[in-house]
């Protein structure tokens, strides 16, 4: 780290910590206006069903119900995650002529109270057409199987499968060339579990419409987001939109994108001339509400004999539930995440995104890597041990190194990965340890077991508009106000902003305050998703602030009589380098420059994306495409404990080297390693959501089982520098918000292997699968003595 | 959000509270600590037009009776069960139990009587039906049962889930149940009817008063397991209660009863199990025996998205693990 920084590196506390934890902070729930009516969503009770009539008459002859909206009062504008030529707008905001899961939305209330609501959505009579329904992607694939919607075009011109959404396919070399010069082949397949995002604020909007303006208040992950949907679907122009900020309780991926409650609300109010505010109850969340991508993986992979991947083949399946959502993302992004970590000289890459009569998908953190590098790290390492290697060796044998070209065009940087590894064996003891349950088994039945999983992860990628304006405005007394479209969800985008401004201007942290993610007020940004607001948002206010510098500098190079290069800055003040004593206040320069420029205050504009000559994103059909120049890296090391009479494992100890550049604020990405561990361990051990027939059996925090504090493991974690912050300079961190849920899960199920001999290729790793892959052992072993 | 009207009425004693049972017919519903019946009536699978609260009588505080044993109003708070020196001192397990039970959020607000009487629990019952399970199964007054969908015997397989149930059983403990003739004492088993449907035995304008705990015999000992994924906050996969005593010489077995909840429509006695362990001496090769025995009588009901099978294995292990642990503690109190 640059010597002689006083805010960058430095773990300052969160600017909106003591509003949290005082119970100050203003949810979007806490959020009340006059006159305020209640709004409800009317849901389907079937997973596919054709809807032959509505009847909302006796609804709305209900006294206090002040409006009942359906499919016939929207202009049918459609939306979707993903808008492109090649895959369009595929959702309406309220079920038109179809329902495709359980709890889609068909209606929607407004009323005086909750009760009211409630009566009027019993009140409101459907009549549908049942139609068959599938579930299972693989069935859903084959030929014949219940159409949800006709396969992608595309796609349907070569190849015989039904309900494709989308696919991505894409890979380089030959394959089957690799696999013949291979000394070793094998394939697997991994599948895993229907996980949630478990934030703890449900979904929340108040909307109220008033002098031609829509205001909206909705706990979300991206205001601009949020406006461009809300604006579309209700043919309104951008500015008459406005999203306002309010404090958010957890994201995770899943409040992206445009829900039908946000637009019922906006509709509603828009109707009735009155404030509507609609409360997502958790277990519609569970039930109707978009949940993380299930992916099945089959991975084929042929080394040489000292463990060189020449060829690997995947294909992944994704569950994409009955719109095309992140679908079609995960499927590209599964991609990406199995080219960057190791170098694989011929790939194959086939991934289907296939819908199914349940709800569609949102982004989770991690977006599909859990599942990748659970799959590639396990096998992985069944390649070392049938190569008689180990974990390490194998992975320094293939890992990428600094500098490498990707098959993308992107370029791996100063990639960290090969430090990560070694410094996650050394400081874990991995190899002193790793096969030891195995060989000297002890007397009693508990097995401790230790096992690594790598991974990379992109921050700061193409995708319109991942870029960020941020504006800082100087005070009068040198303080400053930084309009900044960028959402606190949480991870702490506020204050490392703050540490940025403070840090280019030389003033101190108090004397900086944000106006964040208001739609009106603020410039474009993002939102906090797809990773890399530290770094796009981040070097924004870095220009911003560093804009303003120049200004007040050019102002003290004019009243001091200096040159600009002979001038220093600090403390709120612009100072003579050979003289420090020579100096004056931004305060002076501030009221010098109102004085003696017709009113002209200080105010920097900066604004950053990722390479900007670069076309707007790559092709999530073909791969083809700049990415990002930003790929974090990271090795993490699980130690389990295996109860062998009981198949409960539990994680005991987690280690997480990581490069993410260089840390603005170490606490900060501390708490990001420390939580995406347990939400890993979630993953592991205990989150499903249960299924059947498309109805969710366990929608409820009770049955949901998260990790509670009980659960969570020791997580410890060093950061491997390198990259570095130098004032007036653009930098590069890297990714850490989201891709350590992933070498994390693959090390547990590595350290399963390792404590009891049992390979599960499936999560949970749950106790029945432990003790059946035991027996199963106990089977062998006998049949071999016989 | 509860979504629909009732009355409230908050008698100050419990004669108050029957009479009002008595006169309002089979809608009303007593309100204890709340936390079974009211996310009930979220998911308006209660709809009761009356809620009796006992929010104002005061529970008297745990206490030792003439002849040592041990007197819990059911009035009292989990917290209170669990914390209270007597009861850690007097019936351990049942402090242990009521430990298991939630969270301590939950805990300050649930009861005793309110836990021995919560209702019994399933996935496809336990949910908001706006949408999902729409049409009533047998326990919601319907015609169908959607976990055994060849269930059609109208009777109902959910699970009987109180963490503290088995433990007092297993200690013999008793219970006085006041009605509009008064008071009436009854072995706790006895409320349990075995039927998902309506599980407990209370008349409609009953309650329950008291739990009564038997002094322990001499060379007693205790084992209590509540099997869950998690640590906390969940209801338990399988729930095992024992109590083993010995016979002078520390070695053969007196006497035992075995409880398990959370495995059918209520806590289960193994009688069988019971009997054969009956002057057997308790090594570990006879405890294993005995835990498999036991796993064998009882057929426990899949739920929760739990198998069968695992949980015949989870009830062998744990048997195993706290029949051990009470015979050390039979042993040695102190243990």
């Amino acid at each position: 780290m640059d010597q002689g920084l006083n805010f960058i590196g430095k773990s300052f506390k969160r600017k909106d910590g003591p509003d949290k934890v005082t119970g100050r902070a203003a949810y979007t729930q806490d959020i009340r206006l006059p006159n305020m009516l209640v709004g409800r969503v009317l849901r389907s009770p079937h997973p596919h069903a054709r809807i032959v009539r509505i009847d909302t008459a006796k609804a709305k002859a209900l006294a206090g119900v002040k409006a009942v909206i359906t499919a016939a009062d929207t202009k049918g504008i459609k939306h979707g995650f993903v808008e492109t030529p090649r895959y369009p707008a595929d959702q309406s905001v309220l079920a038109q002529g179809k329902v495709r899961h359980v709890g889609e939305a068909i209606a929607a209330v407004a009323a005086i109270d909750e009760i009211t609501a409630q009566r009027a959505l019993e009140a409101i009579e459907i009549e549908y057409e049942i139609l068959p329904a599938v579930f299972e992607p693989e069935a859903a694939m084959q030929p014949g199987a219940p159409e949800i919607h006709p396969s992608h075009p595309k796609v349907a011109m070569k190849e015989n499968w039904a309900n494709i959404g989308g696919k991505t396919e894409t890979g380089w070399g030959d394959v089957e060339k690799g696999f013949a010069e291979s000394d070793y082949v094998r394939e697997d397949r991994f599948d895993c579990q229907l996980r949630t995002h478990g934030y703890l604020e449900p979904h929340v909007t108040l909307a109220h419409w008033e002098a031609e303006k829509l205001n909206v208040w909705t706990s979300s992950m991206g205001a601009f987001v949020k406006r461009a949907k809300l604006a579309k679907t209700l043919d309104l122009p951008f500015a008459a939109v406005r999203i306002h900020k309010s404090y958010v309780g957890g994201t995770f991926g899943g409040k992206i994108d445009l829900y039908p409650h946000e637009y019922a609300a906006a509709r509603l109010a828009m109707i009735t001339g009155r404030p509507v505010k609609i409360v997502i109850t958790r277990e519609e969340i569970f039930q109707a509400f978009r949940h993380a991508q299930p992916l099945i993986i089959e991975v084929k992979t042929g080394v040489k004999k000292d463990g060189t991947i020449l060829a690997q083949e995947m294909k992944v399946i994704n569950n994409s539930g009955a719109y095309r959502g992140s679908g079609v993302v995960v499927i590209f992004l599964a991609w990406g995440f199995t080219m960057t970590a190791y170098r694989i000289p011929n790939l194959k890459f086939q991934g289907y995104s296939v819908y199914t009569n349940l709800t569609e998908r949102a982004p989770q953190r991690g977006h599909g890597n859990p599942k990748v590098r659970f799959a590639i790290e396990s096998q992985m390492d069944m390649i070392a041990e049938a190569l008689g290697l180990d974990p390490i060796q194998i992975r320094l044998k293939n890992a990428r190194d600094a500098w490498e070209q990707l098959p993308n065009g992107d370029n791996t940087h100063q990639a960290g990965l090969k430090d990560c590894i070694k410094i996650a064996a050394e400081r874990s003891g991995l190899l002193a340890k790793y096969g030891q349950s195995r060989k000297n088994p002890p007397a009693d039945t508990i097995r401790r077991g230790v096992g690594i999983g790598i991974s990379s992860y992109m921050g700061g990628t193409l995708i319109y508009p991942n870029g960020s304006g941020v504006i800082v405005k100087m005070n009068d007394d040198g303080s400053a106000t930084v309009l900044t479209g960028a959402i606190d969800i949480g991870q702490g985008s506020e204050t490392v902003i703050a540490q940025i401004v403070a840090e280019e201007l030389g003033i101190g942290m108090e004397d900086v305050r944000l106006i964040s993610s208001d739609t009106d007020t603020t410039p474009q940004d993002i939102g906090a998703w797809i990773s890399g607001m530290t770094y796009v948002t981040g070097n924004a206010a870095r220009v911003a602030a560093g804009n303003a510098r120049e200004k007040l500098l050019a102002l003290g190079a004019d009243r001091l009589g200096l040159e600009v290069s002979e001038l220093g800055f600090g403390n709120k003040s612009v100072f003579a380098k050979a003289n420090p004593d020579l100096k004056i206040t931004y305060r002076e320069l501030i009221a010098a420059s109102i004085a003696t420029k017709r009113g002209d205050t200080v105010i920097g504009e900066g604004f950053w994306r990722t390479m900007r000559d670069e076309p707007a994103h790559p092709s999530l059909a073909t791969a083809k495409g700049r990415w990002t120049e930003n790929y974090a890296y990271s090795a993490q090391v699980a130690e389990v404990e295996v109860d062998l009479e009981t198949g409960k494992a539990r994680l005991v100890k987690a280690l997480t080297v990581h490069d993410c550049g260089f840390p603005i604020n170490p606490a900060l990405v501390k708490g990001q390693v420390d939580g995406q561990v347990s939400m890993a361990l979630g993953h592991a051990f205990m989150e499903e959501i249960l299924i059947k027939d498309g109805y969710v059996l366990n929608p409820t925090w009770l049955d949901y089982r998260m990790p509670t504090v009980h659960e969570l493991a020791l997580s410890e974690d060093v950061d491997v520098i390198t990259e570095k912050y130098q004032v007036g300079k653009a930098y590069r961190t890297k990714e850490v918000g989201e891709g350590l849920v992933s070498g994390i899960l693959a090390a547990i199920g590595n350290a399963i292997y390792d404590a009891t001999g049992v390979r599960l290729h499936s999560t949970p790793f749950s106790a029945d699968k432990i003790l059946a892959g035991l027996r199963k052992i106990e089977r062998q072993k006998r049949q071999a003595a016989e | 959000m509860i979504l629909f009207e009732f009355d409230h009425e908050r008698p100050n004693t419990p004669d108050e509270a029957v009479a009002l049972l008595t006169h309002a017919g089979p809608d009303a519903r007593l309100l204890a600590g709340g936390t079974d019946l009211i996310p009930n009536m979220r998911y308006r699978t209660v709809t009761p037009a009356l809620l009796v609260s006992l929010g104002a009588i005061q529970p008297e505080a745990p206490r030792e009776e003439k002849d040592g044993s041990l007197r819990l109003d059911a009035l009292a708070k989990l917290v209170t069960i669990e914390n209270s020196a007597l009861v850690r001192k007097r019936a351990p397990m049942l402090a242990e139990s009521a430990h298991t039970v939630a969270g301590n959020q939950i805990r300050q607000m649930g009861t005793l009587g309110g836990n021995l009487c919560q209702d019994t629990r399933c996935l496809y019952f336990n949910q908001q039906h706006d949408f999902q399970f729409v049409a009533p199964c047998y326990k919601r007054g319907g015609d169908c049962c959607y976990p055994f969908p060849r269930n059609d015997k109208s009777t109902c397989w959910s699970v009987f889930m109180s963490d503290i149930a088995p433990a007092l059983i297993a200690l013999k403990a008793e219970i006085e149940i006041q009605g509009e003739q008064g008071l009436r004492r009854q072995p706790l088993e006895a409320l349990y009817a075995g039927d998902g449907l309506k599980p407990h035995k209370l008349g409609q304008a009953e309650l329950l008063r008291a739990v009564i705990v038997p002094p322990a015999s001499p060379r007693q000992g205790w084992g209590y397991h509540k099997e869950s994924v998690r640590g906390g906050l969940e209801f338990g996969m399988a729930i095992l209660a024992a109590t083993v005593t010995l016979a002078a010489d520390s070695k053969a077995c007196e006497g035992a009863r075995l409880a398990l909840g959370a495995v059918r429509e209520a806590p289960v006695r193994l009688t069988e199990t019971e009997k054969a362990m009956a002057g057997q001496a308790l090594d570990a090769e006879r405890i294993a025996e005995i835990a498999e025995a036991a796993s064998q009588e009882v057929n426990p009901l899949p739920h929760h998205g739990f198998t069968k099978a695992h949980l015949r294995d989870v009830i062998r292990i744990q048997m195993r693990r706290l029949l051990a642990r009470a015979v050390e503690r039979a042993v040695n109190p102190n243990a």
